[in-house]
């Protein structure tokens, strides 16, 4: 009697465990990743490791570093060649992982989302083991399936592994221009992953297949949690304060009076063919 | 010894059955809310969605505002943008947001529930119990707080109770330009629940309490699920924008890269920093 009651209640208690096991798929699997997350790495270059622009080496094929030298060129000149974010274009995968603003990963069991509230950075990552679909609808920041593993059978997850597909563009990879290719085959490969010694740092290891590419390009980002337990989500909206205006295929500027004004040295105003009444002014006049 | 065992094995299967507990009634705490969420079938941008858009929504305005509102309808009529913001890519913030143009998901966590719409940038609202900021940085979305209540004391939650203050501007409730005051000292209070006879049907009740407004507005906004063609549209303003400000003055990028007149007799822009003339 007395060892069925010992045996009763061990089951019991193994029952429950698994109850419990299941109910907290989240919290008991996922890592914890609750929180604010800030870059370490450097925002001005999308390779931490080496300085942007020419610096940063990305193995361009020659097409791509003609490409991305004519931008040098233009940029130089006070255009922004093949930056596109100056018209407040989101970054689009993998520039998003820079991180521009403060970062949060929000884990479901279906879905871990990165909300970063730059410029509409917010992906989803799906993680319901859906296959994917026969077409995807193009995006600046793709289409995300995900994988949780547990790496070293540690009886919890501990890396994200992250395919991206289905692109439209203009993108580049920071504000040098470097450009990924314009037919937007790309395929990003990520694994985000904690410190194993500070779980305040978070690792995302970006490798870029692009066809601009003549190899697949890692470069490793690092984040750190902010200790602050109510920490400030920043709101930026790039279009609230954009002095660029695009008008065909040429930048301008609006001058602090808000006036009109050229970009390069030189550069012709527009044309104002459509104009038909009204003063014309200044240059024009 | 073996008494030692059997206390010690009940005492783990009642620390297992108070945390099992403890997790099912996160699981159950929650309505089922998750998916996507869309304006019903004939709801257009209209911010009280039983009146049609513009003067038919015959918001509470104050005098000021009223006039305010009139003098951007003229705009409008003339081919301006009026007081609407949108057409500079400036995103609708709180109350506008919740009018859900674009689909919306609903993430609820322990601490936050998220509301994203591939529009505008998500919006928190904190379920922590956390106090007001004594300041706060104003945003177009606000700073929001809200509770979770178990209105019919069922054992599970059915309305999130909000409010949303620090807010910044300029916006407006639709497109047709009636503003929120310019002083950001907007408050928004909302319920949002699913509809009790049919759970696909999700139900916000938003009141604004505004300087520029004589009472407080109350509009009840309705959603309805989509379970069989979840697609998230991805709608970035500022890619396809084709109106352009220079100074106070709005005009539009034609179809072939050219300036144009948003209206008749429109003046061009002053060119006077350019050293070169015109082509």
């Amino acid at each position: 009697m007395f060892y069925r009651s010992l045996i009763s209640a061990t089951a019991l208690a193994g029952v429950l465990l698994a109850a419990f096991t299941a109910a907290h798929a989240d919290d008991s699997k996922h890592p914890n990743l609750k929180g604010q997350w800030n870059t370490l790495s450097p925002r001005g270059s999308f390779d931490p490791d080496k300085p942007p622009g020419r610096g940063t080496l990305a193995p361009l094929t020659e097409e791509y570093k003609a490409v991305y030298e004519a931008n040098v060129k233009d940029q130089l000149a006070g255009g922004h060649g093949t930056e596109p974010s100056y018209m407040c274009l989101p970054p689009g995968m993998p520039r998003a992982m820079i991180a521009y603003e403060s970062m949060e990963v929000v884990v479901t069991p279906e879905t871990t989302y990165i909300l970063i509230d730059h410029i509409h950075d917010h992906r989803r990552i799906h993680t319901d083991g859906r296959p994917w679909p026969d077409d995807i609808e193009p995006s600046f920041r793709g289409h995300s399936i995900g994988k949780w593993i547990d790496e070293g059978n540690t009886g919890r997850f501990n890396v994200l592994e992250v395919e991206t597909r289905g692109f439209k563009g203009p993108r580049a990879y920071d504000t040098s221009g470097l450009p990924l290719h314009s037919d937007n085959k790309t395929v990003v490969k990520e694994r985000i992953y904690q410190d194993k010694a500070d779980p305040n740092i978070l690792y995302d290891e970006i490798t870029t297949i692009d066809s601009a590419l003549t190899r697949p390009w890692t470069v490793t980002r690092k984040y750190q949690r902010d200790p602050d337990p109510f920490p400030w989500w920043r709101e930026v909206v790039c279009t609230e304060n954009n002095q660029h205006v695009h008008i065909g295929n040429e930048n301008y500027m609006i001058g602090a009076d808000g006036l009109l004004m050229p970009a390069k040295k030189g550069q012709q105003p527009p044309d104002l063919r459509y104009f038909t009444q009204g003063e014309v002014t200044g240059a024009t006049k | 010894m073996a008494c030692r065992s059997l206390l010690a094995t009940i005492a783990l299967a009642g620390l297992f059955a108070a945390d099992a507990a403890g997790a099912q009634d996160f699981l159950l705490k929650y309505p089922d809310i998750v998916g996507q969420w869309r304006r019903p079938p004939g709801i257009g941008i209209q911010w009280d969605q039983s009146k049609r858009v513009g003067p038919a929504q015959q918001a509470p305005l104050t005098p000021e505002y009223q006039a305010r509102y009139e003098a951007n309808l003229a705009d409008q009529r003339a081919g301006g943008q009026g007081t609407d913001p949108l057409g500079k890519c400036i995103p609708p913030g709180m109350p506008r947001m919740m009018s859900v143009i674009f689909p919306m998901e609903i993430i609820i966590m322990p601490n936050t529930t998220y509301i994203l719409t591939d529009y505008t940038d998500p919006r928190r609202i904190f379920t922590d119990g956390r106090a007001w900021p004594k300041e706060i940085e104003p945003t177009f979305n606000g700073h929001s707080i809200g509770k979770w209540i178990d209105e019919d004391g069922d054992g599970r939650y059915d309305v999130l109770e909000i409010e949303t203050r620090g807010f910044k501007g300029p916006r407006t409730y639709e497109a047709s330009g009636i503003e929120l005051h310019d002083d950001g000292e907007t408050v928004i209070k909302e319920r949002i629940s699913l509809d009790k006879t049919n759970k696909d049907t999700l139900v916000d009740e938003i009141t604004t309490i505004d300087n520029a407004l004589t009472r407080p507005w109350g509009v009840t906004k309705k959603y309805q699920r989509e379970r069989n063609n979840v697609v998230w549209y991805f709608n970035h303003c500022a890619e396809n924008n084709h109106h352009v400000w220079i100074g106070k003055d709005n005009y539009m990028v034609s179809g072939d890269g050219y300036l144009m007149p948003v209206k008749k007799n429109q003046a061009p822009p002053d060119l006077r920093y350019f050293q070169s003339s015109q082509k």
